[in-house]
């Protein structure tokens, strides 16, 4: 169970000094990096880790925090006022953030939107705080075996529902883990796939990786398209909600917060799902469905709210097993790492107080973003319009500074740009990117865990599957696989259907 | 500059992968079985036998013409724009070390912002300048990250930026 002594000190840590300082700056550099559509939550994580580095744990997780929750927040506002989701988690707060700001209710919007994350956040922090050690303490009595288990687990979870095509998922996957290899044996010692070079020995530095693959990718992206975002003409007034407003959709915000922490435990899927899942609930419960899409705060409230809620159960897996949720969270980890804490179910037993200083940090994060959202949402909406040709510059400057920083090596800077290049070509050819990253974090642990599991059964694979949970685990990754790969096989079909029925119509025509 | 339609960059994901399954297999061979400790090549070899079928069916779907649709070519996108952005990027990898980062990334925040098509000097000059200005001091002089120096740091040091540079 949660430890509330613990907990309080953490509230205090966080809210001491330059944590809290760290924690503003963040929320609003998240809120600003959600707010410009094109740039994500995961892009604004991987630029500031560098700039953690420096600090102490616990201020530069507070930070990143800050920043997470704030850029899934800031999404809605771009939404809302001209009609482009600022990050893709906030794509269905277009239906009814749009129409409202077409009826001069853009504040209101912007208000119900921010109170709504809000409530979402701190629904599922709370959550996280209580659920975390439970799942800890359980996680304890995994061995060698389960944690294989697991690892199969998340990369067949994170392969299958990733991306248009699982087999894309599937190649993008192997090969973050043919990635994972380069380097020194896990228990052997010797090099692997290193080309007689001393460089890789130490096989590919994690973190540039990720700014390459997650921030500097999307860079090239924008270079290739120089969006152009209309300019902002709403006038924002009567920005916080009334009490009336917040009563008619507690029914919202309660279905929006469930759904939200169902789907960011769901390991590989985040807050772009939540936010669909929980608007079409709204409208499927709602009294006065056809109202939806004409503008109604229910059809704001129940997107952001279950976006927000999907963070904490993200978190949830990462922090208790070591298993990333989604990408921000694989990015996350990435930072937690270099701090040198690795996330899973020790942390738990080694850091506590830091772990009850997070579980604060990710409390207070949620309400810092809605006091910046309410306070500043005139500023946020302005800095829509900035100009893309000073700012993708500036995002290439800052990736490959950011990752020379941690190790002051050029080579830092190579494996950035390089993954950054892959990373762009990935994208841009359907491959997603993320079972690439995650497939590294856990191709790490399944490995190892693998060896282990063989040195402790002397070589006899039984030892996987004669373990309940490990089998149990198992199973449900080959269920999971077969499901996603027949989901994609009937989407294929319906594809082919409706392009032979298109073909057929325009030979008759 | 035309685009590759996804079925050809399909087959050309599936040529350069095959190589690197090829590679796994030739690579492990050499590899030591320590006792006792598992095998080392199991989950490679494993790796890229899966990798290795994932492609092959991906080359079964792209000749069959089932390959999945490229996006919609976006409106305004230029794939010049691009590769002149990669151009300059791995060019500031090159000489970044030599000539220092002042003088290197002023240089590249000018040609980067040309290559986006800023055409207005001030704005740009003083972009070009600022920037690198400001990440120097961030990282230097806050962060104590010791970015490459060349003669433009030791000339302004030399000449009582002593504090900054």
């Amino acid at each position: 169970m949660v430890d509330l002594n613990l907990l309080l000190h953490g509230f205090a840590t966080v809210l001491s000094g330059y944590n809290i300082v760290a924690l503003v700056l963040g929320s609003f550099f998240g809120i600003i990096i959600g707010a410009i559509p094109g740039l994500t939550a995961t892009m604004g994580i991987a630029l500031l880790v560098p700039f953690t580095f420096g600090m102490n744990p616990i201020t530069g997780i507070v930070m990143l925090l800050g920043i997470y929750t704030g850029a899934i927040y800031g999404g809605g506002i771009a939404s809302i006022l001209i009609k482009t989701p600022g990050t893709p988690a906030a794509a269905a707060t277009v239906f009814d953030g749009y129409p409202l700001a077409q009826k001069g209710m853009a504040g209101k919007a912007i208000g119900m939107a921010t109170v709504a994350s809000g409530i979402g956040g701190t629904f599922t922090a709370l959550c996280l705080t209580f659920f975390a050690p439970i799942l800890a303490k359980f996680a304890l009595r995994f061995s060698a075996p389960e944690y294989f288990a697991l690892a199969v687990f998340g990369l067949s979870v994170t392969v299958t529902l990733t991306g248009k095509s699982p087999l894309k998922g599937i190649i993008s996957g192997c090969l973050g883990l043919l990635i994972a290899m380069v380097g020194l044996d896990p228990m052997g010692g010797f090099p692997r796939f290193t080309f007689g070079t001393t460089q890789l020995t130490g096989g590919f530095s994690f973190v540039p990786m990720l700014i390459g693959l997650f921030a500097l990718s999307e860079g090239f992206r924008q270079v290739e398209v120089i969006l152009t975002a209309p300019k902002v003409s709403a006038v924002l007034t009567n920005i916080i909600p009334t009490l009336r407003e917040l009563r008619e959709c507690t029914k919202t915000f309660v279905r929006s917060c469930i759904i939200g922490l169902i789907v960011g435990v769901t390991p590989a899927i985040g807050a772009e799902t939540a936010c669909f899942i929980g608007y079409s609930e709204a409208k499927r419960t709602s009294k006065h469905p056809e109202l939806f899409g004409t503008g109604i705060l229910e059809g704001v409230a129940a997107p952001q709210c279950a976006e927000n809620a999907s963070t904490g159960g993200d978190v949830l897996p990462m922090m208790t097993l070591g298993l990333p949720g989604d990408a921000a969270t694989a990015v996350l980890m990435g930072a937690l790492t270099i701090h040198n804490l690795q996330p899973g179910p020790l942390l738990f037993r080694d850091h506590l107080d830091l772990v009850h200083q997070m579980f604060a940090g990710m409390i207070v994060a949620n309400l810092v973003y809605v006091i910046l959202g309410l306070t500043f949402a005139r500023l946020f909406a302005k800095v829509i319009n900035i100009d893309r040709r000073f700012l993708v510059p500036l995002i290439f400057i800052a990736c490959m500074v950011g990752s020379y920083a941690i190790g002051n090596d050029i080579f830092d800077m190579v494996t950035c740009v390089f993954f950054g290049f892959i990373g762009y070509i990935m994208i841009r050819y359907d491959y997603p990117v993320s079972p690439m990253v995650l497939a590294q974090i856990l191709g790490v642990m399944m490995e190892s865990n693998f060896r282990r599991s063989m040195a402790m059964s002397q070589d006899h694979l039984s030892i996987l599957v004669t373990r309940p949970i490990a089998v149990t685990i198992l199973i449900l990754a080959a269920f999971t696989t077969i499901t996603g790969i027949r989901r994609q096989r009937k989407a294929l079909r319906q594809q082919a259907a409706m392009e032979a029925a298109a073909s057929s119509g325009g030979a008759q025509g | 500059m035309a685009n590759l339609t996804m079925k050809k960059a399909d087959i050309i994901a599936v040529a350069i992968v095959i190589p690197i399954c090829l590679y796994v297999f030739y690579e492990s061979v050499k590899w030591p079985v320590p006792a006792l400790l598992g095998r080392p090549f199991v989950i490679p070899r494993g790796v890229a036998t899966f990798l290795l079928v994932a492609v092959f069916l991906l080359l079964y779907r792209a000749m069959k013409g089932r390959a999945l649709e490229l996006e919609k070519r976006l409106e305004g996108a230029d794939l010049w724009r691009v590769i002149g952005a990669a151009v300059l990027t791995f060019g500031y990898l090159f000489v970044v070390e030599r000539i220092g980062f002042f003088g290197t990334t002023l240089l590249y925040m000018l040609l980067f912002a040309l290559v986006l098509g800023e055409r207005r000097w001030p704005r740009l000059v003083l972009f070009a300048i600022l920037v690198p200005l400001i990440a120097y001091v961030l990282f230097s002089t806050a962060l104590h990250v010791p970015l490459p120096r060349g003669w433009i740091e030791n000339s302004l040091r030399d000449h009582g930026l002593a504090l900054i540079f």
